[in-house]
């Protein structure tokens, strides 16, 4: 049910469920579908205006070079219609208490739209007229948005909400709404329910290389992140082909940095980020077929192609064109047109080398979001040393926590790629059942 | 449909506008305005766009896809190195 039917159905007063999914991204919503079908009644909350998560972002997906959004919305789309599924957007878990054996009591906030949910028809009438425009969060800044709007074309549920923050408060949005569903008179809501069991399945947040200064991100125009290219290389990308931030250029010697932000002690993520090579892999891979000029070169450390099908996609890259150069970049610096001068060790040669590109991607890496543990009241959800939630029994029972009667699925516990996710989601949702069943 | 009391009036006696906002919406306005008049004359590349209207290069591509985004100006041709996309106005 998304929350435009819940809106009509009133389902705000639904009060009671089985259990409760934190983050509907690709791990919360497999794990709510799998409850759902099962008979559960599933509660899913999700911060952000739309579930889908990162994945529904992404342009493809590797090994297959599977359309991501074609494998993503009807997932989503299954989710918000599954009539065991109640989904709350734009929400937040403040407060987890234990109640008694069986029960935890939350209390969560949620935004308001200042959209009536089940009148709006995702027209955006209201993004033509609204003359504010501020940084596309969804494009990862690369251009604007409405004070206004849809978050991305797929979003689900495609309903408009209002950035409040960045509203000039003209009305010329609620004047032109053809069903009058604009409303500026909505308010934050506290919302307490309970639920005998929960599933924390906030994933992941991405490396920032904004602190990695000798990369240059943010002072570089030509500098962008893997995220922002896969932005660029997505259907419904911010630009009309790939081009450079800085003036528009179809770039035709493009630089890969692997390992931003991951095995790194001095940016404080020792680990590795699991699906960085093979993401950068994929990309050059789009990126040979969309520019098929273009030289593509990507600086590794090691790689890692773990998975199945990844090393002979790795290697059909190579095969394909694409340059791997075994080194660490140790410095970026600009030139005056936007070029971009990388300097690293080509550990092939030995020699300190200089390498002139007009576009450098920066594969960053992933890193905990462990802000749910506040939730937490009464018993502590331990995290791992590097801030994941703790699998105490990762052999047995993976998706066990700490806290008895809470599981955990995805990249909650530590970086993976989506097949690793949704396996991570189904595990939960079984162990899930099966604490269920023992507690009736 | 029932005509409904419009709710801005209301939220206008709790917020204010700020500052900020208010600012960055008359740079939207202005660069926007000088961009679609240099386009007027026939299609450009961003660069040739921002030799004319003296926006700086990155200031300009941002505001040109922005125009291209919400449908203002569209892509015409492709230049002779291959290098750079020449926009037009949107005919409407
Ligand atoms: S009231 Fe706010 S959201 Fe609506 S059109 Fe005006 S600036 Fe945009
Ligand atoms: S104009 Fe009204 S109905 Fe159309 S998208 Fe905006 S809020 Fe929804």
């Amino acid at each position: 049910m998304t929350d435009n039917q819940n809106a009509a159905a009133t389902c705000l007063d639904e009060t009671r469920f089985d259990v409760m999914v934190i983050g509907a991204g690709i791990a919360g919503a497999e794990s709510a579908l799998k409850l759902g079908d099962m008979g559960y009644k599933v509660l899913l909350v999700e911060k952000e205006p739309s579930i889908g998560g990162k994945m529904i972002l992404l342009s493809k997906v590797f090994p297959t070079l599977d359309c991501a959004a074609c494998i993503t919305t009807p997932k989503v789309s299954e989710t918000a219609r599954h009539p065991n599924i109640t989904i709350h957007t734009l929400t937040e878990v403040e407060t987890i208490h234990r109640n008694g054996d069986r029960h935890f009591s939350v209390q969560l906030k949620k935004k308001p739209r200042y959209v009536v949910e089940k009148d709006c028809t995702g027209c955006q009438e209201c993004e033509a007229v609204c003359p504010v425009i501020t940084k596309d969060q969804f494009q990862f800044n690369l251009t604007a948005r409405k004070a206004v709007y849809i978050p991305f074309n797929i979003a689900n549920p495609r309903i408009a909400l209002i950035d409040i923050d960045n509203c000039m408060l003209c009305g010329a949005c609620e004047k032109a709404c053809p069903s009058g569903c604009i409303d500026f008179t909505q308010k934050e809501q506290q919302l307490q329910i309970t639920a005998k069991s929960i599933i924390v399945a906030t994933g992941f947040k991405l490396f920032d290389p904004i602190s990695i200064e000798r990369y240059g991100y943010g002072r570089y125009k030509n500098v962008i992140t893997s995220m922002q290219m896969e932005r660029e290389l997505a259907p419904t990308r911010p630009f009309n082909n790939v081009l450079r931030p800085s003036d528009g250029k179809i770039p035709d010697k493009i630089a890969y940095v692997f390992c931003t932000g991951s095995r790194d002690h001095t940016v404080g993520n020792p680990i590795c980020s699991q699906v960085c090579c093979m993401y950068s892999t994929k990309q050059a891979q789009l990126l040979m077929g969309a520019l098929p000029m273009a030289d593509i070169s990507l600086y590794y450390i090691n790689i890692r192609a773990f998975g199945k099908g990844y090393n002979e996609f790795y290697l059909q890259a190579k095969d394909m064109g694409a340059n791997y150069v075994k080194g660490k970049i140790g410095k970026i610096t600009e030139k005056e047109n936007g070029n971009l001068i990388l300097r690293f060790e080509d550990i092939a040669t030995g020699k300190v080398t200089e390498r002139e590109h007009d576009l450098v991607v920066l594969s960053v890496g992933l890193l905990a979001n462990p802000a749910i543990v506040k939730a937490f009241k009464d018993e502590k959800l331990e995290l791992d040393a590097i801030n994941y939630v703790q699998q105490p029994n990762m052999l047995q029972s993976p998706a066990q926590t700490s806290i008895e009667g809470v599981f955990v699925a995805g990249t909650a516990t530590g970086p993976m790629d989506i097949p690793d996710t949704i396996m991570s989601a189904g595990a939960a949702a079984t162990e899930t059942s099966s604490y269920l069943t023992r507690l009736s | 449909m029932e005509k409904k009391e419009r709710t801005i009036d209301i939220i206008k006696q709790e917020r204010k506008v700020s500052a900020e906002v208010l600012e960055e919406r008359k740079i939207y306005s202005r660069n926007r305005k000088a961009i679609m008049e240099v386009l007027k004359e026939g299609p450009k590349t961003i660069p040739q766009v921002a030799a004319e209207t003296k926006l700086s290069l990155p200031d300009t591509t941002y505001f040109m896809m922005v125009l291209f985004k919400f449908g203002d100006i569209v892509v015409e041709s492709l230049d002779d190195m291959d290098e750079y996309y020449f926009y037009e106005l949107k005919k409407k």
